[in-house]
């Protein structure tokens, strides 16, 4: 029952004119991640990916905000590793030493699960790359999603109670 | 029934619920209607601070305002919240977002096609 309900993932498909050694560099590379991964507006000074089966990554994410600059960590871990080819990892919210946050820390339902998964699958075409990307889980890497997540399934199940 | 919510209204619906005070207004509202007094009332802001969150609310469609009741009550409106609820769609323009950007620094990499040659230095430096 823990498992992700398919309906709810994020499946997108995208076509780059790139081979696919590059876009696989784009996701496994930290100065090629960093430059596309941030929400505008946001920096990445830390990426740290020791892409090989076990390995784990540690992402680092700063926006300007209003209160002063956010800074927000990501852990994870490469469950596969199949060069230029399929790329699954996990991710998390946690904190700058990699410690996952618990859920309940970032205002969500403790029965939320702390973390999300991202499969990458690229396939060559004719030097070109179709790349079909698939985030399953319940998100944990949004700036605010966290407490809105909360607020939004609160007043949901409220509102249903309501008009029956 | 489905309810199609473009990258645009959702991203305004994330920005007018990015406030807790807008955010405890919807909670009230989900209660039932009210007028803006009503709503007012938990909060220590003016009337006319509160006017501005609901007149927020209202034009993303999160609310909405009877036109002929003599108090205008506010009502929360479900549906753009469902499609924020619906954590698939909120994701989906973020990675849309991050892929352009992917797709801007494939190109910057990309080498040029047709590498022009290299104009000669030879002559500038000639001083002999």
């Amino acid at each position: 029952m823990t498992d992700t309900d398919a309906s709810k993932d994020v499946v997108i498909e995208r076509s780059f004119d790139a081979p696919v050694e590059l876009v696989w560099a784009m996701w496994t590379e930290p100065e090629h991640f960093k430059a596309w991964y941030g929400p505008t507006g946001a920096e990445i000074p830390v990426a740290e990916m020791d892409v090989r089966v076990g390995g784990h990554r540690l992402v680092g994410m700063s926006m300007q905000t209003p209160n002063g600059t956010m800074q927000m960590w990501f852990t994870g871990e490469y469950l596969e590793v199949v060069e230029n080819r399929r790329l699954v990892y996990t991710e998390a919210m946690c904190d700058a030493d990699g410690n996952i946050t618990p859920p309940s820390e970032m205002g969500m339902p403790d029965d939320h699960p702390t973390t999300t998964q991202v499969i990458v699958e690229l396939d060559d075409d004719d030097g070109k790359t179709k790349m079909t990307m698939t985030h399953a889980g319940v998100p944990a890497d949004s700036p605010g999603a966290a407490g809105w997540t909360m607020a939004f399934d609160k007043l949901l199940a409220h509102l249903d109670a309501q008009t029956g | 029934m489905s309810v199609a919510i473009d990258d645009d209204r959702l991203s305004e619906t994330f920005a007018a619920l990015a406030n807790t005070t807008r955010r405890a207004i919807l909670t009230r509202l989900s209660d039932g209607a009210a007028t803006v007094n009503e709503i007012a009332e938990p909060f220590a802001m003016t009337l006319p601070a509160i006017s501005k969150h609901l007149k927020v609310l209202e034009r993303v469609g999160l609310i909405v305002r009877s036109r002929h009741a003599q108090y205008r009550p506010c009502a929360i409106e479900a549906t753009p919240l469902e499609a924020v609820a619906d954590w698939a769609e909120q994701y989906r323009p973020v990675w849309e977002a991050r892929f352009d950007r992917m797709d801007e620094h494939l190109r910057r990499l990309r080498p040029e096609p047709d590498p022009e040659p290299e104009p000669t230095m030879e002559k500038a430096n000639n001083h002999d």
